[in-house]
């Protein structure tokens, strides 16, 4: 047993320590936020909130962010598992350079992330002209902009958001429990099922939550991508440059950050 | 290098920066100037050396611009705004403009300018399909809008959303009139562009030049100006089309902004735009002077004939911005779809 201090008196200095990050998420969160509602809601009757749930094309972008912020985030995920694991786990030269290399679309804007699936897959892309010098055929030209084009684009992004998370969580994994399991005769489908998937089912589904909600909130990639399949941010700008609906537009925010909250909160039942 | 080294020059390097900032005060801020488009990029590099102004690119299409002003309209951060003329008339509607005539005002064609002075055209543009020959995979260059809609052409037309920029809402606004519409009646346009979706690869929302010159977009139908550029300046492989059945001319106005934060500054501005100096340079990105004469002569040899151009018909601003929201709303509906 080891001796654990009751953290007395550090309360005070705690809720001081975080005085600036909360008067930081007021300023910049609660007060936008509060706001945006102030928009969506002014109108009698919710006439905003109701338009923008009523079929069409408001709805048809609220389901296609969800869908395709869904897919982005378990394409990732699954995609991320075992480079993350590599990282975490092993030693290797070039580890650090990896990390970084995978690291760094972080840093693009979804604009430039927009553009790079153009050079690659646009009608005179890297990809379709390569293909068409080898076989003679043109094949997957345009294809940036469509619907998968548009998913590959989301995936590229969110996959170092997915290898970063998930990796801290890995490094945390205590051995011994693997160690153990193994001394105790478990074979290794027996010890990823009892103890490795147990282990990473909380890191799992917060990787999850967290490119999700990147996913919803994202602009840049689908503002140069997207020619009919449209996602709500998209819808928001539309209102907001080309018809200063700015009713509609806050009920469109509203109920994009509802329900990427919705999904988040699901996504943390059950976790401690 | 050492490390005190390092941090001294970093600081003084931060502090000259910082000292440059502070000392360059002369700003004036014009929404919707973007660097590509008429030669806003040349022309306030200009204004710079002469006047030591600086007036920052900004990407806003004119729609935008007319957005961000009526957001900001307690606390205007913009002194200027340029637009394709019928937004440009829709925020003078709007108040959003104060009146001025700048100096070389009585210059400008009447029909070109408001009497009030809320609004005047600083140069003129056609809508022309901007052609990127080598990009059209040995299809012939197309000649008419009818052209457009022949399947050889799948895939390889763009033109921006017309909720995006002016240009493009000019370009729907008089297709439909081409057609036999009007602004009550867009049916006959919007058919129209319902038959071109089938070959359009994007509606962009962002500026797409360099696009077209690589060859990523081969046709794309915006201002004759740009095509021009494309041509002349950038050597492209461009051919710029007025088409068969008529095309229209644009007019592209400013105006300066109610309760602008650098009014002085932005009037001499405004005034110097109007002078033979600054047209000129306009004409170098290919649009034409709103002064008469101010064209220089090699620009002008490198333009289609004037007989060319008497297939550009002049459109009604009143009209046209009293239909613009109806007409963007229709367009969003029924060419970019339901969104799925």
């Amino acid at each position: 047993m080891t001796d654990r201090r009751p953290p007395t008196g550090s309360s005070l200095t705690g809720a001081l320590l975080s005085l600036p990050l909360v008067l930081f998420l007021a300023a910049a969160v609660a007060w936008p936020l509060a706001s945006l509602a102030g928009h969506a809601l002014s109108d009698p009757g919710w006439r905003a909130v109701r338009q923008v749930l009523a079929a069409g094309r408001y709805r048809t972008a609220l389901v296609n962010s969800l869908g395709l912020s869904a897919a982005a985030a378990l394409g990732s995920v699954l995609l991320a598992v075992a480079p993350a694991w590599v990282l975490a786990r092993e030693r290797f030269p070039g580890r650090n350079a990896l990390r970084t290399a995978i690291s760094l679309p972080l840093t693009f804007s979804g604009v430039l992330v927009g553009f790079l699936m153009v050079v690659l897959l646009g009608r005179i892309g890297a990809i379709p002209e390569a293909l068409a010098y080898l076989t003679g055929r043109r094949m997957f030209e345009g294809a940036a902009y469509t619907v998968a084009g548009l998913f590959l684009a989301y995936l590229y992004f969110e996959l170092p958001r997915a290898v970063m998370t998930l990796e801290s969580a890995f490094r945390r994994f205590p051995r011994e429990l693997d160690s153990a399991a193994r001394a105790l005769g478990a074979g290794p489908l027996q010890r990823l099922l009892k103890v490795g998937l147990p282990l990473a089912a909380p890191a799992l589904r917060s990787t999850l939550a967290v490119t999700f909600s990147a996913s919803m909130g994202s602009f840049g990639v689908a503002l140069i991508l997207s020619r009919r399949f449209t996602v709500a941010p998209l819808e928001i700008y539309t209102e907001m440059t080309g018809f200063l609906n700015d009713e509609v537009a806050g009920a469109l925010a509203l109920m994009l950050a509802l329900s990427t909250l919705a999904v988040d909160r699901l996504l943390s039942v059950g976790k401690r | 290098m050492t490390r005190k080294t390092f941090l001294a020059l970093s600081l003084l390097t931060l502090s000259a920066t910082l000292a440059a900032i502070a000392a360059e005060e002369k700003v004036v801020i014009q929404y919707d100037c973007i660097p590509n488009y008429a030669n806003w990029g040349g022309v306030t590099a200009l204004y710079k050396k002469v006047a030591g102004v600086t007036v920052p690119p900004d990407p806003k299409g004119s729609s935008v611009a007319l957005a961000a002003l009526e957001k900001e309209k307690d606390s205007p951060q913009a002194d200027t705004a340029y637009y394709s003329g019928a937004i440009g008339f829709l925020a003078a509607e709007k108040g959003l403009h104060e009146p001025y005539k700048p100096k070389g005002w009585e210059k400008i064609p009447a029909a070109l300018r408001d009497p009030e002075g809320r609004w005047w055209t600083v140069h003129t543009s056609a809508i022309a399909f901007v052609v990127n020959a080598k990009a059209l995979g040995g299809a012939p260059v197309p000649r008419s809008w009818k052209d457009l809609l022949k399947p050889v052409y799948k895939g390889k037309i763009a033109y921006d959303d017309p909720t995006w920029g002016g240009t493009s809402f000019t370009l729907v606004y008089g297709v439909n009139e081409l057609f036999g519409g009007s602004d009550k009646n867009f049916k006959p346009g919007l058919d129209y562009l319902k038959k071109l979706d089938a070959n359009v690869s994007s509606y962009p929302r962002e500026s797409v030049y360099n696009s077209v010159l690589r060859g990523e977009i081969p046709i794309w139908i915006n201002a004759d100006g740009n095509g021009y550029k494309m041509k002349w300046v950038d050597n492209g492989p461009v051919e710029v089309v007025l088409p068969a059945e008529g095309t229209f001319t644009m007019p592209l106005v400013m105006g300066l902004v109610k309760g602008a934060p650098h009014k002085e500054e932005a009037k001499k501005y405004l005034d110097w735009l109007l002078t033979r100096e600054a047209q000129a340079e306009f004409a170098k990105g290919y649009f034409l002077p709103v002064i008469p004469g101010a064209m220089p002569p090699e620009v002008a040899s490198h333009v289609l004939s004037e007989k060319e151009y008497q297939r550009a018909r002049a459109l009604d601003l009143a009209r046209m911005a009293a239909a613009s929201d109806a007409l963007k709303k229709a367009w969003t509906e029924q060419i970019r779809g339901t969104g799925r």
